[in-house]
């Protein structure tokens, strides 16, 4: 909490588009947010990249620290990592349709996560599975898939980071077989590659595109939906002006994506498919949090499995989306009822990967802690003390004047010194009154 | 030696807010950087505590008090006490409502899990006269505070 930015490294702020309204205030889940000097918004260190202010900022204010669509693929390779969130924003196109819209809009590969879901899923069953009789990970484990939910518990909940699942999230499985697969090559040509994750929300984060990493190294930059989407339609329509209806070819298996995977971006999907009887689905952020502190309290050990989003309906739910999370959902369906549901990947292949420990996460609860722990200095007893008296002397009600998000907040910020006490109007003014 | 209390008032039956106090302790003590694991035993004897007296104990006062080296907590609750402690203390024995057991609750694993989670625990109760569970957590071992 040293410097106070402009942006985080999930968002960006616009000073000029600001309003002051403090909507983004009261929202934000880790109370990252202070109005400084009654005229300006901050960011203190603690964004978990949620997307919340985004969603809440009616100003356009508050913006995803994405990367813009420009001149994508006109002096490198680019390639589209794709989820299936993107097709569900498309009411009458089919995913293949939807991957050679974005060829068209100058991406060399689209690559459909699909497969990747499919295995994130089985190592996932297999690890829980194995976890009956091992017992190595705590139950319930929860699901590394959103971001968001994984940097909330490294922030808020640090007893529950060795419930997190070690198992690799989908996209670091595409990310990786694209790395070691498709980039060699190019490279190889001297060509360069960037890779685009078109993402539905911006926990991806900051990311630049780096010309010099290595293959492996290569960061994969974030697109959000919403950014790519008018010029995505265009090109999707006029595919779709061209051939038959896929509503009316009845052909099942046309593309790679499978309704398992379209399945994923709706909240429940996850495990839906999964086959773990003692498992749970919870979106929506405040819901996400309450069931995180049940959880720490001690309950719901019977529970194997807990698929947490940050947004409601799921990745569907995700503010860079283009289209309305119901009618995405209604997309979903339909998608289900043309592909219904099913595995592809052999059982004995994806085992034989399990074995060799392909699917293991990196990610220690250590790294976790160290890239996403709290970093607020810890507070005395003394300090404690401090905080409980300032904030009996404020009303409580949380008007947000003073710029903090509550009272409780206000009187910790007071207490740390990164604000006066007479920041708050109800203790100024009562001090004035005594003076007469 | 600097200590800080904080107090909370449990209703009974109110099956809704039980674990309210929980979570607060829980942030308090998340601020001041308490080692997570000691934090999460905390809590959970806390949220045990609150259910104790929502299910049996009639209304109730929780008692937290911070010390440098140590932490108590006291539920104290206006019920009918326990009969026989010793069988009250062994898992899996339950005397709680059909309603409590209709939601879900009153496996019978409240004070065993307060056991199990505490460092010392002590239950002090006589007929008419409510419950009172006072619970001991040294820091030593694990990470103390300022």
């Amino acid at each position: 909490m040293t410097s106070e930015p402009y942006t985080t490294h999930y968002v960006r702020f616009d000073e000029s588009r600001c309003t002051l309204c403090a909507a983004c205030l009261k929202v934000c889940p880790t109370k990252a947010i202070r109005i400084r000097d009654r005229s300006s918004l901050r960011f203190v260190d603690q964004c978990i990249g949620c997307g919340a202010c985004i969603q809440a900022c009616t100003a356009g204010a508050i913006t995803a620290a994405t990367c813009k669509p420009e001149n994508i693929g006109q002096d490198h390779v680019a390639i589209a990592l794709v989820s299936p969130v993107l097709y569900a924003q498309f009411p009458n196109a089919m995913p293949k349709d939807v991957l050679l819209g974005l060829r068209h809009m100058g991406f060399h590969h689209a690559i459909d996560m699909s497969i990747f879901l499919e295995m994130f899923q089985f190592a996932a069953v297999e690890f829980i599975r194995r976890n009956r009789i091992s017992q190595v990970a705590p139950w319930p484990l929860i699901s590394p898939v959103c971001p968001a939910v994984v940097r909330l518990i490294a922030f808020q909940f640090p007893s529950l980071l060795p419930h997190v699942l070690p198992v690799l999230r989908p996209v670091a499985l595409m990310a990786r077989e694209v790395k070691e697969r498709l980039i060699p090559g190019y490279e190889a040509q001297g060509r360069q590659v960037v890779l685009y994750y078109i993402n539905p929300c911006p926990t991806m984060g900051e990311s630049t595109i780096d010309r010099t990493a290595a293959p492996r190294q290569k960061p994969v930059v974030s697109i959000g939906i919403n950014d790519l989407y008018p010029e995505l339609k265009h090109r999707v329509d006029k595919i779709l002006s061209e051939v038959i209806p896929f509503s009316e070819t009845h052909l099942e298996f046309e593309t790679c994506a499978t309704g398992n995977a379209a399945l994923v971006a709706m909240s429940g999907g996850e495990i839906a498919s999964m086959k773990i009887e003692k498992s749970l689905a919870v979106p929506g952020l405040k819901e996400t949090i309450r069931y995180l502190q049940k959880i720490e309290m001690g309950l719901f050990e019977d529970v194997e499995y807990f698929e947490f989003r940050t947004c409601r309906e799921g990745c569907l739910g995700g503010v860079l989306n283009a289209v309305d999370k119901y009618v995405a959902k209604s997309n979903v369906h339909r998608m289900l009822n043309v592909y219904g549901l099913g595995r592809r990947i052999p059982r004995n292949t994806i085992l034989r990967l399990y074995e060799k420990g392909s699917f293991q996460t990196d990610r220690s609860v250590s790294t976790l802690t160290t890239l996403f722990g709290n970093r607020k200095p810890a507070l005395s007893l003394e300090q404690m003390q401090q905080i409980e008296q300032i904030h009996d002397r404020t009303t409580g009600w949380c008007c947000g004047a003073c710029g903090a998000p509550d009272c409780l907040t206000f009187a910790e910020d007071v207490v740390r010194g990164q604000t006066e006490l007479d920041d708050c109007t109800w203790i100024s003014n009562s001090k004035t009154h005594k003076g007469h | 030696m600097a200590s800080l209390r904080k107090s909370f008032f449990i209703k009974a039956r109110d099956f809704a807010h039980a674990g309210e106090a929980s979570i607060h302790i829980q942030n308090l003590l998340k601020s001041m950087h308490l080692d997570s694991a000691l934090v999460r035993r905390i809590a959970i004897c806390c949220y045990e505590g609150e259910m104790n007296a929502v299910i049996h104990g009639g209304d109730a006062n929780i008692h937290v008090d911070i010390e440098t080296d140590h932490l108590t907590l006291e539920i104290a609750d206006d019920g009918p006490g326990i009969e026989d402690i010793a069988r009250a203390m062994q898992p899996g024995y339950s005397t709680a409502s059909e309603e409590a057991r209709e939601m879900g609750f009153g496996a019978g694993m409240g004070l065993p899990n307060m056991k199990n989670n505490s460092d010392d625990i002590r239950i002090e109760c006589a007929p008419g006269q409510g419950t009172r569970v006072h619970m001991m957590f040294l820091y030593e071992a694990e990470r103390g505070i300022a």
